[in-house]
């Protein structure tokens, strides 16, 4: 694959230079008559440049407060060329350059308030930036027949209809490092989800019933990237410097949850209740992370279904589990009760863990059906269905009250804690049968009373997810925040949005709420100036809540955050 | 404000000539071109004639013949001129499928269409006939619109383009594409009159946005059953979120913002033909312009109205359609039907409480068949919403007959859509 992203690179940077050099005005091109008509009517441009600033409104912790409120101030330009050489074979690249100031009153604050203390680095000044020649997006849409429909390169390939979650589009990655969670108004699921090479084949059996056959090919090959913002507490030192920094993003967990996770991979060696954990990312190699998926879609009638199949490399951050590696003393400290020599203070002990995904199988299905007025019922409303069955997931267990495993006896006094390493599962990993599902109910509505023009209707969305584990264990947890995962677990999302004065003021609100007791609530509001299309400002605020700041949405309870972004279209 | 259609300019009951003789005349006319001659406009009335130039001083004399808000434009300063009537030679396959099917084309007892095959459904009209209206309707709704079309196709850069203007000037605009299938009625291209498997379709429509960039991409696949109790089936591929929602289309009546468009209004009337009735209200002449010169017409920036445009006289029915929903957005709404192509010229809007709205006027314009037949083409359409001063102006001329596969009209097609793509 190396060999093809080095040509789509050589292919676009002489896309990118051809158009650049035609470009100018009045002066003589250096190309001929043929290469003038093929640009002006084979090559199209487009994009965007882009402003987005950040502003913490929470209270913040002490480890989380960036001292100065800003929390992002990210420039971004991408551009994006249509190439069609020919009615079977178009092309389209597409470049992110990313560049976003960090402030040292920031990173300092980061350095001196993690856990253990004094152990914390700054984060590297340019971790959100991105000046890659590696195009985006860049994709050869190739039509050797009629009906087949190959598209090959870096490429979205996505999977279902849920709004603001995921269920079905497991394909590509997600970059939490983006944006925040649960905050659809703030950026397309397209900004926020990472291309990957591949190829993808659509060959439409029968037209008439939409009658499709789908493969799709993903050999990964992605670059590793410090994903410290992905909401498990990786604080990754497994960068390739070993520095031991502890590196926190803007939305990865509360550092707290370091010391009650590390706790329920190891059981403390002597009588310091602490076990410090170090935990890396651990990424496939090359080879490893091959993802090939397959899917039938059809139509009965008005009803639209589909059923596929997902085998190998899941990229789902929320799906990770941890995999120990080792169990030891803090240094200088050894020996079993972890004591510095024979008469020394007793130091903590150590887990070394690696955050890793699974690879999987999912079997998945979707289904979508208009529903107009059944029994003179007015429902209007178009029903979607995703599901999603994963044998054997991974998850990781613990167990309750925490014992000593080689003596079963519970652990009492200071090493007495809520929950501890499963004594069942030495590698605290246990595999489950599970079942996660969506319905979506959407329907447009005319509330004239809340409208300039009565006819402009609101459009309004509603969703439940719901993650059923069939052969539930008790002590399975989200080890993210060593919280436990239910049986069935569900969320219930909402969203609205309509326009006002011919479209040019655009409010949509996002509300998930977990029945556990979590919410999370994205407002946003967009102008889109009548005298020019190309520009749209938009005012965005995400909110986070629940009874419990270390699980669920209420995870993020301190990161309440208010944006504001300048996008100027061309 | 109520627009009441000045006696003069109907052909009713009280005029000089008879409705039924009217229209045997052009029943007459029109068998005549179905038999062997290329069907023909008039401009028929002798008070409004060729080089005329009409203004604030003599704006009387089109009373009635343009939507009051143009006619308030005119009183106001704005001036038009007057041209000859362009006359187009008709599709001899169309006229020889009307002949060969028409002749059992029934209507149902709820006015669904019977045995129709293709062609025109209802060639004989009598103004006598209580369902005249209805068959009115179908007749409108199966003109010859080509075995498919891209709308845009015909405007240079293959695009639709469109304006939304605000009642103070400022101007949007948006670019896009549309293709249109009529699968199970086709006259030029092969198979015909039917695409196998496609005998239950009317149409499929596939639109795609182009511009601006955040809308770029999104793609629309409409398709439109024979079967009167099923609704449209709309699947939308969203680029942002880069896959395909399922939608529902009973919502008619919503604002295609920030146009003053709705999904009915498209090509003037867009709505299932059976979920309205149909009153016949006389013949008429009115103003339009079949054979637009300027593709899209040179107009002031922020104004809606052409500058270099000539208008035409043109021969229409007038037909009136409302609800049978009554929660349905336009509890009235008045269609003036070329009486030979059955195209809609200008198309009158009212609201609930019996004020006038919206109107939208189109012009045509001669394109071209690949084998050199002349036809016509719905060129710029112009939209005005009186209440709250916003137009809308849409270049939409269309390519006929290009021959589209019809497994481009899928879904597949949709998630081959790449920002700013084409689909072709």
């Amino acid at each position: 694959m190396n060999w093809m992203r080095q040509k789509f690179s050589t292919s676009a940077i002489a896309v990118l230079t051809t158009a650049l050099f035609c470009g100018s005005a009045g002066g003589q091109s250096i190309f001929s008559d043929d290469w003038e008509k093929f640009l002006e009517e084979k090559v199209s441009f487009g994009g965007f440049i882009e402003n987005t600033t950040g502003v913490s409104i929470s209270h913040g912790s002490r480890f989380f407060n960036t001292s100065n409120r800003f929390i992002m101030n990210r420039f971004t330009v991408q551009p994006e060329f249509n190439v069609e050489f020919h009615d079977s074979l178009k092309l389209f690249l597409s470049w992110r350059f990313v560049a976003e100031p960090r402030y040292s009153a920031e990173t300092k604050s980061r350095e001196a308030s993690v856990q253990p203390a004094g152990s914390g680095g700054p984060l590297p000044v340019d971790f959100w930036s991105e000046y890659k020649g590696v195009p985006w997006e860049a994709v050869a849409d190739i039509f050797p027949a009629d009906r087949l429909h190959l598209r090959l390169g870096r490429q979205f390939i996505s999977w279902g209809e849920t709004d603001g979650q995921r269920l079905l589009d497991v394909i590509n990655p997600q970059d939490l490092t983006i944006g925040p969670p649960a905050a659809v108004n703030l950026f397309d699921l397209d900004e926020t989800r990472v291309p990957q090479w591949g190829l993808r084949m659509l060959y439409t059996i029968r037209p008439v019933s939409n009658t499709i056959f789908e493969f799709f090919a993903n050999p990964g090959f992605e670059p590793k990237k410090q994903r410290v913002d992905e909401f498990m507490p990786t604080n990754d030192i497994g960068d390739g410097r070993a520095d031991g920094d502890l590196r926190y993003g803007r939305w990865s967990s509360h550092p707290e949850d370091r010391v009650p996770v590390a706790r329920l991979l190891a059981t403390p060696s002597g009588p310091v209740p602490v076990v410090v954990p170090t935990f890396s990312r651990d990424y496939p190699d090359a080879g490893d992370n091959w993802k090939i998926g397959t899917r039938l879609t059809h139509n009965f009638g008005e009803l639209n279904v589909g059923i596929g199949y997902i085998w190998g490399y899941n990229p789902q951050a929320g799906d990770m589990v941890f995999k120990t590696k080792g169990i030891g003393c803090l240094p200088p400290a050894t020996g079993p009760s972890c004591r510095i020599g024979a008469a020394g203070p007793f130091l903590p002990t150590t887990v070394s863990a690696n955050l890793v995904n699974d690879r999987t199988n999912i079997f998945a299905a979707h289904l979508n059906y208009p529903i107009g007025d059944p029994l003179g019922i007015p429902i209007k409303s178009a029903l979607r269905g995703e599901f999603a069955f994963y044998p054997s997931k991974p998850y990781n267990v613990s167990e309750f009250p925490a014992r000593n495993c080689a003596t079963g006896q519970v652990l009492t006094g200071a090493l007495a804690a809520r929950a501890g390493p499963s004594c069942k599962h030495s590698d605290n990993l246990v595999e489950k049968n599970t079942l996660r599902y969506a319905l979506g109910f959407d329907r447009s509505t005319f509330i004239p009373f809340l409208q300039d023009d009565p006819w402009r209707a609101f459009r309004m969305s509603f969703q439940i997810f719901q993650s059923i584990i069939l052969d539930h264990e008790d002590g399975i947890r989200n080890f993210g925040h060593a919280s436990k995962i239910k049986k069935v677990t569900t969320l219930l999302t909402f969203r609205v949005g309509t326009g006002y004065l011919g479209d040019t003021i655009l409010p949509d609100v996002f509300f998930a709420y977990d029945p556990a007791g979590y919410y999370a609530v994205n407002p946003g509001i967009a102008y889109q100036p009548p005298w020019n299309e190309n520009i749209k400002i938009s005012l965005t605020t995400v909110i986070y809540g629940g009874h419990n700041k270390y699980s669920g949405l209420g995870f993020f309870s301190e990161k309440d955050s208010v944006y504001l972004k300048l996008r100027y279209q061309f | 404000m109520r627009v009441t259609m000045p006696a003069r300019n109907f052909r009713s009951s009280a005029s000089s000539v008879p409705n039924n003789v009217s229209i045997k005349f052009y029943l007459f006319l029109i068998l005549g071109v179905l038999a062997v001659a290329p069907w023909t406009i008039h401009a028929a009335d002798p008070d409004i004639k060729p080089g005329e130039t009409i203004g604030p001083q003599n704006w009387q004399r089109i009373q009635g013949m343009v939507g009051e808000n143009l006619l308030s434009r005119i009183k106001s300063g704005y001036t038009l001129q007057i041209k000859p009537t362009k006359i187009y030679q008709p599709l001899k396959e169309y006229a020889e499928a009307t002949e060969k099917y028409s002749g059992k084309v029934r209507l149902g007892p709820d006015g669904e269409l019977l045995n129709y095959v293709a062609g025109q459904p209802f060639p004989k009209l009598d103004s006598g006939d209580p369902q005249i209206g209805q068959k009115l309707a179908w007749n409108f709704f199966y003109r010859w619109l080509g075995d498919d079309y891209k709308t845009g196709g015909a405007v240079k850069g293959g695009k639709i383009i469109r304006a939304a203007i605000e009642k103070d000037g400022s101007e949007r605009r948006a670019d896009l594409v549309s293709y249109f299938l009529f699968p199970s009625t086709r006259y030029s291209l092969n198979p015909k009159p039917v695409i196998p498997g496609y005998e239950h379709i009317d149409y499929i429509q596939l639109r795609v946005d182009s511009y601006p960039r955040d809308a770029s991409g999104t793609t629309t696949l409409e398709t439109r059953y024979k079967d009167p109790k099923r609704a449209d089936d709309l699947y939308i591929y969203l680029p942002s979120i880069r896959r395909i929602r399922r939608a529902t289309t009973t919502q008619r009546c919503q604002t295609l913002a920030p146009s003053e468009f709705n999904l009915d209004d498209i090509n003037s009337f867009n709505g299932k033909i059976t979920d309205f009735n149909y009153k016949y209200l006389g013949d008429k002449k009115i103003l339009a312009n079949i054979s637009q010169e300027n593709l899209p017409f040179a107009r002031k920036p922020g104004d809606y109205l052409p500058l270099n445009e000539k208008w035409e006289v043109v021969d229409t029915y007038v037909l009136e359609i409302t609800p049978k929903d009554s929660n349905y957005c336009y509890p009235r709404k008045l269609l003036h039907l070329n009486k030979v192509t059955f195209d809609t010229h200008w198309t009158l809007i009212w609201d609930k409480r019996g004020e006038y709205w919206k109107e939208q006027f189109g012009f045509f314009t001669p394109v071209k068949l690949a084998d050199g037949r002349e036809v016509w083409s719905v060129g710029d359409v112009v939209i005005v919403n009186v209440q709250n001063g916003r137009s809308t102006i849409v270049t939409a001329t269309r390519a006929y007959n290009q021959g589209y596969p019809a497994s481009m009209f899928s879904l597949a097609t949709l998630q081959s859509i790449m920002r700013g793509g084409s689909i072709e």
